[in-house]
């Protein structure tokens, strides 16, 4: 056995699509690692998804991986149409990075999971997948939207059935960990959340990173899957989002008259914890060429 | 053995040592008028010195050591206590964490460190791989660390930040503290610091245990390893076990051969643990993982929990320490003290 050289060894990132986010996250998803995003439904989780699997086909030169990625999904459907509408804008905006009349769809790799049984089988064929696949972009991205949906309806809330839970946790990290480190893969997870009934704190008295900031919908949340998961990845980002109604300058609704309110959503990325960033947040907005940050300046 | 260990009165220890007798095999074969005259004692105070000496000598002092062990290798507790004052401890860079430690992270002891994910374990672990290097000058070790990965939450942009704060502190004291600056320039970079880590990234239990098992040969090649930091201790073992009794033998064991290393190269080991739900008389409480009877293995056991808005640690069991806890923070340039206990020490 032989200590790495830490000097030879930088952590590769894979870009977001947008440089603010990328500056909070210094640089992207983090290869090697597990990254999680944690957030209500509706909040754009599928979102960066999407937009960073076709991201990492960009050269290294420019921020992505130059590789393909394996998005599993848990949650159906698959939204073609959206990665479709997404692929048509970064084709355009990075055309000269990418070979000419060819689709970024092709790159991403979309398989379905059911169950939580079915991902660790899945997990231990990607392995020669990887090895076998003979795309000219080897898979270096693995995305799995949504881990939560797996274990909510699966498990009763017994003692035997929660241990079994927690140790099938340990496993598939382990696993994607393996993967992440044998390939230098970046793994980018999503997870649901669960209104957070007591007083203060969370579940137990129990806080896991910055809890004060996991407001979304004006509601208080946690994350899903508990104490034993947030063990299992290295990297956890929450988004939020908060309706705002546009009032007019006289304080009148907009569209009031009309029957129906016009809202606007305002959505923040935060790091909740992450063994290289600080404790940070940034504001986001999604349209329809994707999903960018917004930098609030002083007005 | 040194003569200061005698039990004469300080002046004629003065007297001895004066007169060039520093070690009780200088006296082994010296009469007792010689003696008297070269140290300028009087004829029966050299004879009485000459008795205490080879009394202890022989091994009829409780004080004396090596001859009389019973076992090769064995020391009785007065000569630890020496041996450990003498140990510099590794300092956490918070002076309140230090404090509540007696000192920072004391060597040839294993020290347990728990929390829930985000408090800033892996932070610790990499400030004490860093602060290990603090050289002799400034008060540190100068010695080299093993860390070892087993989550995959070790950063190389995160260490090189923690090490160029480390090195910047550094000069900053040598600033105000020594006037020949040019003397004691700092010849560290945060390169050296990262060179001198030896990190190692580990994807199973059993590549864990064979490591474990390994590195009593890897640190008897590199002697200036003096810590070990696992980060963490217990991610491999919460999988794959459905025999506990077999988990919890394993576990003691790899235990034991950290204990064991932690004595014979007189390193420091830093173990970081999880905490899990634990389910008693129908309540859940929180606990570090890896069940009960892994509590016993370690010398110390700090448990590291969020107090409001501010980290803490806690010290929940050590031998020589008193309970107590102390914020702390974590900041761009690694583990620092919490902010607002600096406030509120300006105020007062």
């Amino acid at each position: 056995m032989i200590p790495q050289n830490l000097l030879q060894s930088t952590t590769q990132k894979c870009t977001t699509g947008c440089p603010i986010l990328d500056r909070l996250l210094r640089g992207g998803i983090p290869c090697d690692s597990i990254t999680e995003i944690v957030a209500e439904s509706g909040s754009g989780k599928t979102q960066i998804c999407l937009q960073l699997s076709l991201h990492a086909q960009l050269p290294v030169s420019h921020g992505g991986l130059s590789a393909s990625a394996l998005y599993l999904h848990t949650e159906f459907p698959f939204p073609f149409r959206r990665l479709h509408q997404l692929s048509l804008s970064f084709r355009s905006s990075n055309a000269r990075h990418l070979p000419c009349n060819d689709n970024p769809c092709d790159r991403v790799y979309v398989q379905s999971v059911h169950s939580a049984d079915e991902l660790l089988e899945i997990m231990s064929k990607t392995e020669s997948f990887i090895e076998s696949s003979k795309t000219q972009l080897p898979v270096r991205l693995i995305v799995i939207d949504s881990i939560a949906a797996l274990f909510r309806s699966e498990f009763d809330n017994t003692p035997v059935e929660l241990k079994r839970r927690s140790s099938l946790f340990f496993k598939i990290s382990s696993m994607l960990k393996a993967l992440a480190r044998r390939f230098n893969l970046a793994v980018l997870l999503t997870n649901q959340v669960v209104d957070m009934v007591g007083p203060n704190e969370g579940i137990n008295g129990l806080r896991i990173g910055n809890l004060g900031c996991l407001y979304t919908s004006g509601r208080r949340v946690c994350p899903a899957l508990g104490l034993a998961w947030a063990n299992c990845v290295n990297s956890r980002l929450f988004l939020s989002r908060h309706e705002e109604v546009n009032r007019e300058e006289n304080g009148k609704l907009i569209g009031e008259s009309g029957g129906f309110v016009c809202k606007q959503t305002r959505r923040k990325l935060y790091v909740v914890f992450a063994p290289h960033l600080p404790e940070s947040s940034c504001e986001f907005v999604i349209t329809r060429e994707g999903l960018f940050g917004v930098e609030i300046t002083a007005c | 053995m040194e003569i200061w260990r005698l039990p004469i009165s300080a002046s004629q220890r003065g007297k001895l040592i004066s007169a060039g007798y520093t070690t009780l095999s200088s006296l082994s074969s010296i009469s007792s008028s010689d003696l008297a005259r070269e140290s300028k004692v009087s004829e029966s105070e050299a004879l009485d010195i000459l008795k205490f000496a080879s009394h202890s000598h022989s091994g009829g002092w409780e004080m004396s050591s090596g001859n009389c062990s019973i076992f090769e290798g064995a020391q009785n507790a007065w000569d630890m206590l020496h041996e450990e004052e003498s140990l510099v401890h590794i300092t956490t860079s918070s002076a309140d964490l230090d404090n509540i430690l007696g000192g920072g992270i004391h060597c040839k002891e294993v020290t347990e460190i728990g929390g829930v994910p985000g408090i800033g374990k892996t932070q610790l672990g990499i400030q004490i791989a860093v602060n290990v290097q603090i050289p002799h000058g400034f008060g540190g070790l100068g010695g080299k660390a093993i860390y070892i990965d087993t989550e995959g939450s070790f950063m190389v942009e995160r260490a090189l930040q923690i090490a160029e704060a480390c090195i910047e502190d550094m000069s900053e004291y040598n600033r105000f503290i020594r006037k020949d600056f040019q003397a004691c320039e700092i010849r560290m970079q945060p390169k050296d610091i990262l060179g001198n880590i030896f990190y190692f990234r580990i994807c199973s239990y059993t590549e864990q245990i064979a490591l474990i098992n390994y590195l009593d040969k890897f640190i008897s090649e590199h002697k200036d390893v003096k810590v070990v930091v696992v980060d963490s201790v217990t991610f491999h073992f919460r999988q794959d076990f459905d025999d506990m009794a077999l988990r919890t033998r394993v576990l003691s064991g790899m235990a034991l051969k950290l204990m064991k290393l932690a004595k014979k190269f007189s390193l420091a080991v830093v173990l970081l643990n999880q905490v899990t739900t634990k389910h008693t008389e129908g309540s859940f409480q929180l606990a570090l993982a890896l069940g009960d009877s892994w509590s016993h293995t370690c010398t110390n056991r700090i448990v590291l929990y969020w107090n409001g808005n501010e980290r803490y640690a806690y010290i929940d069991k050590s031998p020589s320490l008193r309970s107590a806890s102390a914020a702390y923070s974590v900041t761009r340039r690694g583990i620092r003290n919490s902010s607002s206990s600096c406030k509120r020490i300006k105020m007062m």
